[in-house]
């Protein structure tokens, strides 16, 4: 399948500090795909490159068959774009942005009614939409400023951090509308510090880092570059170091700590299915009275190439 | 350059101004009520008024008697007497009195008094000159009959019949520049000068918004050329400056009776300072970070330049070197080029510097505020 984006050795240096270098990746109709890194490792530049607010020092950038660089009306056209900011007139109305935006795209006059009634029934805000934007709440002003992006109907939605300050509700209201967008074959690209939200809707994820993609995959492909260990958590009551050196003789472990007076940890592979068996080898010695499985997630495959959380 | 962009971007940054209550009061109340005020303390009316000249002299004196008689019959003067010299000069000094004429008694040597480079004085020097010399030419003539053998009273006969017949021949001066304007004839184009620019400063401060809340750099992720982008945004500055302009002109010509002048001479000037305006609000926009600056910054800059340009007060009354210091600005410029105009018999060729000036001027602040602007919205 032909993919949407495609961008190859990207790289921008700032006055000698390389804030991107060498970043390529594609993505398919119908895909999205997660840029995550922590803050300052190049993923707002690599945004920037690819709606074109940026020039790359090298490297192409190819939307829907156009070239960013040689074509830029062109490819700009196929690209909707939302940025972290609520980047929309506070003192104008929600539909007299949206019509804004409609003729910044150039959408012909007789659709631009129609088009704008669409996105606000998408967006959920029909009821709002001749209220003044400074009136909205924090949900409906994400809701609109995402709204905004896909008035000409992008072939590429790009996200940077959609959902920051959002409440629970009207963020499930953005994953949703998200989810049935891909569902339609529209390419996405989403950067967020929600980790649990990039795994929700993304299909495939980069990691980037110090300007550098360090990895990219599947969340499955992902998790298995650090190893599918699962962590066992144990509260135990009784003979705890006794109990501690059984455990570590018990196949499939591979490693067994003490992390406090009545607490134990350890790293097995299969941990779910191997938790009868640890509970029937301590049995006797220490009655377990809390237990935790933790399987390797997104987070810990992070933690793991960036050295940092994704809220440093 | 496509249109609808251009067109976007003017409409939704013309809505916002026209929701900006604060912002609309000083454009379409404020500068009326500057006009009714400052003009009232100025005189009011909106005809070039009557330039006071003050007088030392004796009625008794039948020569300043003479003088008395015509400098009161000129239509242009407003005599007042005044006790002694030094009085006179005081009021001269301090711009009471366009000039001072001083007649000691039994002499026919008339002491003017009067600051230099001071348009009121100039002309109210020419006006006392022609009072003077018809006083002259009466002395003059009755000198003359009586050297050729006329008593006194045929002399006076002859003088007055010689009067009566040069009465029938009407002078038209077209030549009719007497000082500066004053009441609303001055203060209209001084507070549209001062408002244009105030009010095109205050509105960068929508500007600063534009940028601080990131929607310039998500208009130019849109198929639209940058240039029409900022295009867009300067058009948006110029049609608010000019339209306080001309809101001023209508208003004033409507309610105050103030005559602009030739309507093509009038239009350039303000068009050029419109632009000049524009490119302040710009360079405004992109050098603050608030938005709150503009509108802290924008109305004291332009008072400062305002009362450098003679907005505030005639500029002959601040003196030579603030009206050099006021012509490295704008608003001096302009003042001369609407007060030129508002002259009967003069137009565009009458204020060519002026408005080259003010060109140039715009030119520069236009092209370095875009420059910074573009600079400053080139990153997100």
């Amino acid at each position: 399948m032909t993919s949407t984006l495609t961008c190859e050795n990207l790289s921008k240096t700032y006055g000698g500090v390389v804030a991107v270098r060498d970043v390529g990746f594609t993505v398919a109709p119908g895909e999205a795909y997660g840029l995550l890194g922590p803050n300052g490792a190049g993923k707002t530049t690599t945004i920037s490159m690819l709606v074109g607010l940026l020039k790359p020092d090298t490297g192409t950038v190819v939307v829907g068959g156009a070239d960013l660089a040689a074509d830029p009306m062109a490819a700009k056209a196929k690209i909707g774009y939302v940025p972290q900011e609520i980047a929309l007139y506070p003192d104008l109305t929600g539909r007299e942005n949206l019509r804004f935006f409609c003729r910044l795209f150039g959408l012909p006059r007789r659709e631009v009614r129609a088009r704008v009634e669409e996105v606000l029934d998408l967006v959920g805000l029909a009821d709002r939409a001749d209220a003044k934007l400074d009136t909205y709440s924090g949900g409906m002003k994400r809701r609109i400023n995402i709204g905004a992006a896909l008035l000409h109907r992008p072939e590429l939605l790009i996200l940077d951090e959609p959902t920051v300050g959002v409440d629970p509700q009207s963020r499930k209201s953005i994953l949703d509308g998200l989810e049935r967008l891909v569902a339609d074959g529209m390419a996405l690209i989403y950067t967020s510090h929600y980790m649990e939200e990039v795994e929700r809707i993304c299909s495939r994820v980069a990691i980037i880092d110090h300007g550098s993609i360090v990895a990219e995959g599947t969340r499955h492909e992902l998790v298995e570059l650090v190893g599918g260990a699962d962590r066992i958590e144990l509260t135990l009551d009784g003979d705890v170091e006794t109990a501690l050196a059984k455990l570590r003789g018990l196949g499939g472990v591979t490693e067994a700590v003490r992390t406090s007076a009545a607490s134990v940890r350890l790293i097995a592979e299969g941990g779910r299915y191997l938790l009868p068996s640890v509970i029937s080898t301590v049995d006797g010695i220490a009655a377990v009275t809390a237990v935790e499985v933790v399987e390797p997630d997104l987070e810990a495959t992070f933690l793991h190439l960036t050295g940092s959380t994704l809220r440093d | 350059m496509r249109p609808h962009p251009v067109f976007a971007l003017v409409a939704a940054n013309l809505r916002r101004h026209s929701r900006d209550r604060v912002g609309l009061f000083f454009i379409v109340v404020m500068p009326f009520v500057s006009i009714i005020f400052v003009g009232m303390a100025l005189g009011g009316g909106a005809a070039a008024s009557r330039l006071p000249v003050g007088v030392v002299a004796q009625d008794a004196d039948p020569v300043a008697a003479a003088v008395l008689a015509e400098l009161r019959a000129h239509p242009d003067l407003e005599i007042t007497a005044v006790g002694d010299e030094e009085e006179l000069r005081a009021g001269v000094r301090g711009g009471a009195l366009a000039a001072g004429v001083v007649i000691p008694p039994g002499s026919t040597r008339l002491e003017l008094v009067m600051t230099q480079s001071n348009g009121s004085g100039m002309a109210a020097r020419s006006a006392v000159d022609a009072s003077v010399g018809r006083v002259a030419g009466v002395i003059e003539a009755t000198r003359a009959a009586t050297s050729a053998g006329a008593t006194p009273a045929r002399a006076a006969e002859l003088v007055r019949q010689a009067q009566a017949a040069s009465a029938d021949v009407e002078v038209v001066n077209s030549d009719t520049a007497s000082g500066t304007p004053r009441g609303f004839a001055y203060t209209a184009p001084a507070n549209l000068l001062l408002f244009t620019f105030i009010n095109s400063m205050a509105v960068a401060a929508a500007l600063v918004e534009s940028r601080r809340i990131g929607m310039l750099p998500r208009a130019f992720t849109a198929p639209v050329r940058r240039g029409a982008v900022l295009f867009g945004e300067a058009l948006s500055r110029f049609i608010v400056a000019a339209a306080q302009a001309v809101l001023i002109m209508v208003v004033s010509s409507l309610l105050f009776g103030v005559s602009w002048g030739e309507p093509l001479g009038v239009a350039a000037v303000v068009g050029v300072f419109a632009l000049v305006a524009t490119g302040a609000a710009i360079l405004m926009g992109s050098l603050v970070r608030s938005s709150a600056q503009p509108s802290a910054i924008g109305p004291p800059l332009g008072i400062v330049l305002g009362m450098l340009g003679g907005c505030l007060w005639p500029a002959e009354a601040a003196g030579p070197t603030l009206d050099t210091i006021g012509h490295l600005f704008p608003h001096a410029w302009g003042m001369d080029a609407l007060l030129t105009l508002s002259r009967p018999g003069t137009g565009l060729a009458d204020v060519l510097l002026e408005v080259a000036v003010l060109g140039l001027m715009a030119a520069v602040l236009l092209s370095l505020s875009l420059v910074l602007f573009s600079r400053r919205t080139r990153t997100l």
